[in-house]
């Protein structure tokens, strides 16, 4: 396979490696102490160092490598995962998620954040280590960083010491203790290029080594795959790194090996076992000069003495920082267990439903096909409904179940598209944090409905005024803890965010308990800005509305965060060309709710068609409530052009489609029309006047943005079965014209441009 | 690497030997099946255990047939690696006659 296949390969895995991570350890910050969640949370971070240390990512490699220590105090119950520890630990799980991307796309990062963090992290290793055990510190009682990879600047500071130091403290190295290894690899371990013999190679230099190759596995010649894994080593390995350091030569291979440490008794080296054993001559220098070596090797080579130093200078901090805190690690063995267990728990977790990957681009053509399909269908029984006059023809049923078929189809292909809204969502818990911690306020972003599913094209841009918009709730919504205390509130503010499925749409709520729009500034800016007149009579909510004005923003200072004036119209315009609308509603001193609805797919439309001043358009089915014939008794005239229409005794205004769209000059007669009541977003019933009703169909929307240019009023077009291009109308921009008789000046001017 | 015996086959190993290189050994192998073979690991300068798994399987098998298999060179790199995965080779390596 081609590396760059490869490591992209790797890069996506990263990307949901993540979004594990980072889900982790908000549940670890709402109180969960389930120690899987502690493994998930290793495991990723896990994961990540050791696919970076396969490309040679040393960055992140470094960074991972720091962050997964800390992590490793927490599964060993040696750190409490508190609020302050969780608080350094997400901001780690941002700078990893940087610094991937910067490995990806290339870039930088902020080297003085990820140092500062990486000290903090370093700090939560060695500082908060619980209280002390014994008195004779002894070497291993921290992970010996071994398996770091070399250039690690940030990681090991250097650190004062002389050997005397710690001469004095394990006066007996003589005799090193003597493990027991049993490697049996598996066949993963070698289909990752990986080799059994690297490692070996790496544990051979911890120490005097023998080794006993099984090879009783072994099946014939000819009927081995010579792929596979057959061979399993024990080894007694006689050293004073301590079981760390030989668990971290196996560190990139642990879950495709079966691994067995133990520390031995007496030491068997002379092979006197019962298996025959061959020492490992110490001298492996020709090995190491092996050319072609690959990349990872090369360093390991250059590192080997290095490592050593590395290792030596840890140790040595470690003592320092024991002798510093006078804490000391526990044991060794309490740690070795839970190390096991876990990783029998991550390998049962690491079965997961089966997923392929598939290009987008391969997708969206068979979307595509499909559409023709389905308009190819359509076209189809319309002409065989033409020529066939006595309509009970066979080829009108076998059309009915063309029909039904084209529609699974079509469904089925739609949902190979939907996906979770969940990472987006979880980028945003990322995006409350920075802001949070720039504007000193405690914030706590509460997600729902994360499992709704909803077209890739729609997730994809959703993130961009999603993040808008909570950037403005934090910075604008949410008072500042002192001003909530004394309000009353939780100095903590709350975001919530949920989304949902409503009538055929995706609902996606962004709510925070802050202040609620100030109407007053909203009002006064608004006429600072000639937006309004001084003495325009606005309603509450027109008001709340100002906010979607472009160049708006209430906020008295400019801050990095937000307050230039480009966020909510920028908002408006990215949600409205996904066929979304936005609402506010807002009470003061409880907080506002933005509510975007928007388009499950935007692909296909079930619709009404209609005719209109002879016109077809297409009115979509989930904003239609009922249809109805208007009698000339029902209608009420109400003002000089305004029409209400009585339904049920209640009274709901009427809207001529064709004379809002400019269709035609004068208003229609309603008796002669049909009347469809439909319901809008911003809450209400209009009834929309139309002339005929034609059918009702689904319909494969084509941008009309893309081909031509955006019309008011319109939210796109598709063709018919007759092979005639019909528009889709904009119910809400409709109903939002309806209030001022013409379509909005604003929108009408951009379709102009 | 003139034959001793006509039936004597030999086989070169190529310089590398990882992952890739296995099932290719493999069928090399299999085709020599029924004579006796001659190793050359003299170009050897990084061998996997995959390889060396193959290598095994091999000697075996030509074993069992009773047919002579044996390094009949060996580079300092392929003794290095069989010695520290514990695979002990001397009983193949090709006598000095």
């Amino acid at each position: 396979m081609d590396m760059n296949e490869i490591k992209e390969i790797f890069f996506q895995e990263c990307e949901e490696q993540l979004a594990e991570l980072e889900s982790g350890l908000l549940k670890l910050n709402d109180g969960d102490r389930d120690p899987e969640t502690v493994n998930a949370v290793f495991r990723a971070v896990h994961s990540i160092k050791g696919g970076a240390g396969a490309f040679g990512l040393d960055d992140l490699v470094s960074f991972a490598h720091v962050f997964e220590t800390t992590l490793d105090c927490v599964r060993s119950n040696r750190l409490e995962p508190n609020q302050d520890v969780l608080k350094v630990m997400l901001k780690s799980a941002d700078v990893l998620a940087d610094l991937t991307n910067a490995a990806r796309d290339g870039g930088s990062v902020d080297q003085a954040r990820s140092r500062q963090l990486i000290k903090e992290l370093e700090a939560l290793a060695s500082g908060e280590l619980p209280q002390a055990t014994a008195a004779e510190p002894t070497f291993k009682a921290a992970p010996t960083p071994v398996a770091a990879p070399p250039v690690n600047e940030e990681g090991f500071q250097p650190v004062a010491f002389s050997f005397e130091d710690f001469e004095a403290d394990e006066p007996a190295v003589i005799e090193a203790p003597c493990y027991e290894i049993v490697f049996r690899p598996k066949s993963e371990l070698y289909a990752k290029g990986n080799d059994a013999t690297l490692l070996l190679r790496d544990l051979s230099r911890l120490g005097e080594m023998s080794i006993h190759c099984d090879m009783d596995g072994m099946p014939p010649l000819d009927r081995m795959n010579p792929e596979a894994a057959y061979f399993s080593w024990k080894i007694s390995l006689k050293t004073d790194k301590g079981e760390e350091a030989i668990r971290s030569v196996f560190e990139f291979a642990e879950w495709d090996c079966d691994l067995d440490i133990a520390l031995a008794g007496g030491c068997a080296v002379d092979a006197s076992e019962e298996l025959p054993m061959q020492p490992v001559p110490f001298d492996l220098s020709m090995l190491d000069e092996a050319p072609a070596g690959s990349a990872e090797e090369e360093e390991q080579f250059a590192s080997r003495d290095r490592d050593a130093a590395v290792s030596a200078a840890g140790t040595a901090s470690n003592v320092l920082q024991m002798a510093q805190s006078s804490t000391r690690a526990p044991a060794e063995a309490q740690r070795n267990t839970t190390a096991a267990a876990s990783a029998a728990a991550q390998q049962a977790a690491s079965a997961a439903t089966p997923t392929i990957r598939v290009d987008l681009d391969r997708v969206d053509r068979l979307i595509n096909l499909v559409g023709e399909l389905v308009i190819n269908q359509a076209m189809l029984s319309q002409s065989v409904i033409e020529n066939d006059t006595n309509g009970t023809s066979s080829i009108n049923m076998g059309l009915e179940e063309l029909q039904q078929l084209t529609r699974e189809i079509q469904d089925s292909v739609m949902a190979i598209r939907a996906q979770p809204v969940k990472p987006v969502f979880q980028r945003m818990s990322r995006i409350v944090r920075e802001i949070a911690d720039m504007t000193g306020k405690s914030v706590r972003l509460v997600t729902e409905g994360e499992n709704t599913e909803v077209d890739k094209t729609v997730i994809d841009k959703l993130a961009e005024p999603l993040t808008h918009m909570i950037r403005n709730a934090v910075d604008h919504g949410l008072e500042t803890p002192e001003k909530r205390l004394a309000a009353g509130k939780n100095a903590e503010g709350t975001v919530r965010l949920t989304a949902k499925h409503r009538s055929g749409r995706i609902v996606i709520e962004l709510a925070d308990d802050g202040a609620g729009i100030n109407r007053e500034k909203v009002r006064q800016k608004a006429i600072d800005n000639d937006l309004i007149a001084a003495d325009a009579n606005l309603s509450d909510e027109e008001v709340d509305n100002l906010i979607f004005h472009a160049g708006f923003s209430t906020a008295d200072k400019i801050s990095d965060i937000s307050g230039r004036g480009v966020g909510m119209d920028v908002v408006k315009r990215s949600i409205q060309a996904l066929g979304g609308r936005i609402n506010i509603s807002s009470k003061p001193g409880q907080g506002s709710i933005f509510t975007m609805s928007l388009p499950l797919t935007l692909a296909v439309l079930d619709g009404m068609v209609v005719t209109v001043a002879n016109q077809t358009l297409v009115v979509p089915l989930t904003a239609i409530v009922e249809t109805l014939q208007p009698e000339a008794a029902a209608i009420h005239s109400f003002g000089a052009s305004q029409r209400l229409i009585s339904i049920r005794n209640s009274f709901c205004p009427l809207v001529d489609v064709g004379r809002i769209l400019n269709f035609r000059a004068t208003q229609a007669n309603p008796v002669e029309g049909v009347a469809l009541l439909v319901e809008s977003e911003g809450g209400g019933q209009r009834a929309l006047m139309v002339d005929a009703i034609q059918g009702q169909r689904q319909v494969v929307i084509k941008s009309l943005e893309a081909n031509y240019t955006h019309v008011p009023g319109i939210a796109a077009a598709t063709i018919l079965g007759d092979g005639r291009v019909a528009l889709i109308l904009d119910v809400d921009a409709i109903v939002a014209a309806s209030r001022g008789q013409t379509l909005k000046p604003e929108m009408s001017l951009a379709a102009a441009g | 690497m003139a034959s001793k015996k006509t039936a004597q086959k030999t086989l070169r190993l190529a310089p590398v030997l990882d992952l890739n290189e296995a099932t290719a050994l493999h069928e090399k192998l299999l085709a020599l099946k029924g004579s006796a073979v001659a190793i050359d690991a003299s170009a050897v300068e990084r061998i996997g255990a995959l390889c060396v798994q193959v290598l095994i399987a091999g000697a075996r098998n030509w074993e069992e047939q009773q047919l002579s298999f044996t390094f009949a060179k060996v580079s300092d790199a392929f003794v290095k690696t069989t010695q520290l995965i514990g695979v002990d080779i001397d009983p193949l390596m090709a006598k000095e006659i």
